[in-house]
């Protein structure tokens, strides 16, 4: 009789499953214990104090905190929209480049390697309202204005996006290149034989293929959105007046400045939930445009 | 001695059962078979006698010892897969001798067997190159050599020709037959294809849905086949299957003409009884051309519907109780189709079977 | 005739649009980070100039003064690039080895509720770092991590194995599983099988793993702020903080920074785009 063992599969995940439980699922838990009680950094004895739900009703009464959360939920959904057309675009046009396709791949993955802190800080300083590259442009072109790129809300809001998008628009792009290039040729030329327009074989025959790269990029997009906290938390803090106030800047600002953490942790789980989300509603995509060009199994 | 056995092996997966317990022997230095259309656990029961497959029920020994729990590597045998599974990283050399390097041999003792195996699979020009650099037909060369160098108890091959193109995958044919002559080891192959199982077996173990149908030897399998399955499958064209039935010492076929019951069957069957009567093309031949005219022959008219000169023969398609049937014309000359032609049909050489079963019905 | 004529000029027409269009792109990519990198070289005086100064003079003085040492206000970066060398290449090391385990499982095993495992390891990965930050924050302070190298490491383990998984499932998807088999039957057990076939094979594309892996240890912001405190620990990110005091903003030296924390990112993904690029799609498209 042989000893009844773990499964080699599980020894072999065990490893990964014990380190995540150890630093984000425990954590995690604390954090959701906490989030019942109205416990403050300063205070130690608050932990203890069990109020209930009283941190989420609290949250969702708050109009600061909807106001947050809609911008949120509104500048991912703009941002990767625009990413993904901007990645289908660049990937498109490079794909038709006879020359130089390689070194114009290797420039499109520029931005992949900057971390996220240095694009803030980088665009912090290209729209900065004094000395910023973009103000001086203008000047010297003519224009005397020195437009309030990171103080006004509106421009700021605009700032920040394009910081954004310009970080996370090479993922798409470079994916969905890899896609054109893995693209069978045939079907393409049968269309084009059969009559199709260019517009008509790039609908029905080239989307439908780049579509599983496509939700690829979203996904490992969507498992990293919280990224742009980053961004936002250099250029502007969540300012002016709250203007640019995302959920996790708001989050944090509730932690660490006003120490309450209690509070913040229940705001961390409301942005635990929509990233989960995100990288969920995209996994199911996934598997469903994997599934209709048969490439799933 | 390193024969092989295997009593009443079953392999299980989940709920599926692909092997349904298997018996067989296989005599030292015998070259055996596995044959039988897609899925029928050919490749399963080869992979449970490696070791890749763990065995659910039954026992596997190989040279007298139950090998049931132990790894590949303690089997002491090698096989060559069907998309023959060379390493990408090493040079042909490298792979050669891999097997030789993990039993930590003396390099020098290393590159003689290599050499060794090189110099009967004609590799030697080969040896510095990555299998990625090979041809389709060296590379399954260089899959036999891995398996030659480790000198093995037993060979096995899954499928090794499948992924050649036809005339290479002949040639490879001839020199796995040659390679067997030379070093006589016990070989297990697995093909789906009965030519190849004609041509290279001692035995042919002939398998269905995971049970075994028939053993024997090529020519008994294509001469007795015990039901109508082994009949159709052994031999090319597949044997002509006509429905009948037995009614007073006769076979009735259904478009009304009437057969005497072959040698081997008669005494054996029923008044009444639904029958297959089963001949191969060999033997429905056209008048005058090259049947042995022994034993019983029954003439029959035939009109061609079409033709498959083949260049040494001719099939020819044809109406014969009621369905279409192929037959045979060597020394072959133009036939129209339409043409009608007087033919003999051996009976000595015809089959019986039980309609409701499938069984031959043979003393 | 006619219309030949006006086909070729429409195509040359696109060509022209086409090229703009793709010259635009790549200006918009490569204009900031160039941006930085010539800024690094200016002098602050001329960074500050209002009206601009277009002609760019050339300076080492921001490179001088953040290798110069921590002395009067200086930034420490010496330290900071230790610091963030140490957490990311052990954290790496570390990650790469359990995720590529547990990619092998993926990869290699059947069992039952395969994808939910899956799934439930990336969505780890998806939690945001500030709300991670704020009881890893609590739980270290009470445990004695919290500005230390291995708090940062074990976070940052954490981070990567998911998408380490991701990336070495697709990778060892790829190979056969003939050839391990190959190899067993050839006398390897099976430890020695993936240490001698399967990982030679694989590993580019492990390397590529390992990179993404790195840098994203290497640029990691939002848990390394709240969980380092002090010069022993502070990794290059955070340290960009430092060139920021209440009122101004030292461009000068943070652009050179920027260009200390580039550089090794920049030879580092060119050295493996490819696989990278080929990673990511077989773990995702392969699924
Ligand atoms: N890993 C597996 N899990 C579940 N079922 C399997 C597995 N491997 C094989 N089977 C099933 O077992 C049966 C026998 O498979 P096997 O591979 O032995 O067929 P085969 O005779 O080699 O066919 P082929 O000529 O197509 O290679 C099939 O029905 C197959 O679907
Ligand atoms: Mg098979």
């Amino acid at each position: 009789m042989p000893r009844r063992r773990l499964p080699e599969w599980f020894l072999l995940l065990l490893p990964a499953i014990i380190v995540i439980a150890a630093v984000v699922l425990i954590p995690l838990i604390f954090s959701l214990y906490s989030s019942f009680t109205p416990y403050k950094l300063t205070r130690p004895s608050t932990l203890w104090k069990w109020i209930g739900t009283y941190n989420y009703e609290k949250i969702l009464t708050d109009a600061k905190f909807w106001a947050a959360f809609g911008r949120t939920v509104l500048f991912l959904t703009i941002a990767l929209n625009v990413e993904m057309l901007l990645g289908l675009g660049i990937a498109l046009l490079v794909n038709k480049v006879t020359w130089g396709q390689r070194t114009l791949r290797t420039v499109l993955m520029f931005p992949m390697m900057f971390s996220p802190i240095l694009v803030g800080f980088q665009f912090k300083f290209i729209f900065n309202d004094n000395i910023g590259l973009v103000n001086n442009v203008l000047q010297s072109m003519g224009f005397n204005v020195a437009l309030p790129w990171l103080v006004d809300g509106k421009l700021a809001m605009f700032s920040i996006a394009f910081a954004e998008i310009w970080m996370s628009t090479s993922v798409f792009a470079i994916l969905i290149l890899a896609g054109l290039f893995a693209m069978p040729r045939d079907p393409l030329e049968a269309a084009k034989v059969d009559g199709c327009t260019p517009w008509q074989s790039f609908r029905h025959i080239s989307l439908p293929f780049l579509m599983p790269f496509i939700y690829i990029a979203m996904t490992i997009r969507s498992l990293d959105v919280a990224r742009a906290y980053d961004i936002v938390q250099i250029m502007t803090g969540g300012g002016p007046a709250r203007r640019t106030e995302l959920l996790w800047t708001l989050m944090s600002r509730t932690g660490y400045v006003d120490a309450r953490m209690g509070l913040a942790n229940a705001m961390g789980y409301v942005s635990i939930l929509l990233s989960i989300f995100f990288t969920v509603y995209f996994f199911r995509k996934l598997s469903a445009a994997r599934a209709e060009i048969g490439m799933g199994g | 001695m390193t024969e092989v056995t295997l009593s009443n092996v079953v392999k299980k997966y989940g709920a599926h059962q692909a092997v349904h317990g298997i018996d067989l022997d296989i005599a030292d230095g015998e070259f055996v078979v596995l044959v039988g259309p897609s899925g029928c656990g050919k490749s399963t029961t080869l992979r449970m006698i490696a070791g890749l497959e763990d065995i659910t029920g039954g026992e596997v020994s190989i040279g007298g010892r139950v090998v049931n729990d132990l790894p590949p590597r303690e089997r002491n045998i090698s096989m060559v897969f069907q998309n023959y599974a060379l390493y990408p990283h090493m040079t042909v050399r490298e792979n050669l001798g891999f097997s030789l390097h993990i039993a930590k041999q003396e390099p020098a003792q290393i590159k003689t067997a290599v050499d060794q195996a090189a110099g009967i699979l004609g590799l030697d020009e080969l040896m510095d190159r990555k299998p990625a650099e090979l041809s389709g037909g060296q590379r399954q060369r260089v899959a036999m050599g891995r398996a030659i160098v480790r000198s093995p108890d037993v060979f096995l091959f899954d499928e090794p020709l499948s992924n050649l193109d036809a005339k290479l995958r002949t040639q490879m044919r001839a020199e796995i037959k040659k390679l067997h002559q030379k070093i006589g080891n016990t070989i297990i192959y697995v093909t789906h294809d009965q030519v190849e199982a004609m041509t290279l077996a001692d035995r042919i173990v002939l398998m269905r849905d995971g049970h075994i149908v028939q053993v024997g030897t090529p020519l008994e399998l294509f001469n007795t086949p015990v039901d109508t399955f082994v009949a159709t499958f052994i031999g090319s064209p597949p044997m002509n299957l006509v429905d009948g039935t037995v009614r007073g010492g006769n076979i009735q076929l259904t478009d009304g003409q009437s057969l005497p019951v072959p040698v081997g069957a008669r005494g054996l069957v029923r008044e009444g009884q639904d029958v297959q009567f089963g001949f191969r093309a060999d033997n429905l031949m056209p008048l005058g051309h090259a049947v042995d005219e022994v034993g019983e022959i029954h003439q029959v008219d035939l009109t061609i519907t079409l033709t498959e000169p083949l260049g040494t023969e001719t099939i020819l398609f044809t109406t014969f109780g009621g369905i279409e049937v192929q037959a045979k014309m060597f020394n072959p000359r133009p036939v129209r189709p339409g043409e009608q032609m007087t033919f003999r049909l051996v009976l000595d050489k015809c089959h019986v079977f039980d309609a409701a079963s499938g069984t031959a019905i043979r003393s | 005739m006619d219309r030949n004529r006006t086909h070729r000029n429409r195509k040359r027409i696109l060509a022209a649009l086409h090229f703009t269009a793709l010259f635009l792109t790549m200006a918009i990519i490569c204009i900031p980070g160039l941006w930085i990198v010539l800024n690094s070289f200016r002098p602050t005086v001329e960074i500050m100039a209002k009206p601009p100064v277009w002609n760019p003079s050339f300076t080492l003085d921001h490179y001088r003064a953040m290798f110069g040492g921590a002395g009067e206000g200086g930034v420490p970066v010496f330290s900071y690039f230790r610091n963030s060398l140490i957490i990311s290449v052990v954290s790496t090391a570390i990650a790469i080895l359990i995720g590529m385990s547990g990619g092998y499982a993926f990869a290699r095993y059947k069992f039952k509720g395969k994808s939910g495992y899956f799934v439930g390891l990336m969505l780890f990965r998806a939690v945001p770092g500030v709300a991670l930050s704020l009881p890893l924050f609590i739980v270290f302070a009470k445990v004695g991590l919290i500005d230390t190298h291995l708090g940062l490491i074990l976070v940052y383990v954490a981070m990567n194995v998911p998408f380490t998984i991701w990336l070495t499932d697709g990778f060892f998807r790829q190979i056969p599983k003939e050839l391990h088999e190959a190899a067993e039957i050839d006398g390897c057990t099976r430890w020695q099988a993936f240490w001698k076939v399967e990982f030679p094979v694989a590993k580019s594309g492990v390397a590529s793993a390992a990179i993404f892996a790195f840098l994203t240890s290497w640029n990691e912001f939002a848990l390394a702020s709240q969980l380092t405190r002090s010069v022993g620990s502070k990794t290059m990110p955070v340290g960009l903080l430092d060139f920021t005091a209440e009122f101004t903003i030292n461009w000068g030296g943070m652009c050179a920074l920027a260009v200390l924390m580039i550089i090794p990112a920049l030879i580092l993904t060119f050295l493996v785009q490819k696989h990278l690029i080929a990673g990511l799609t077989f773990g995702g498209v392969k699924g």
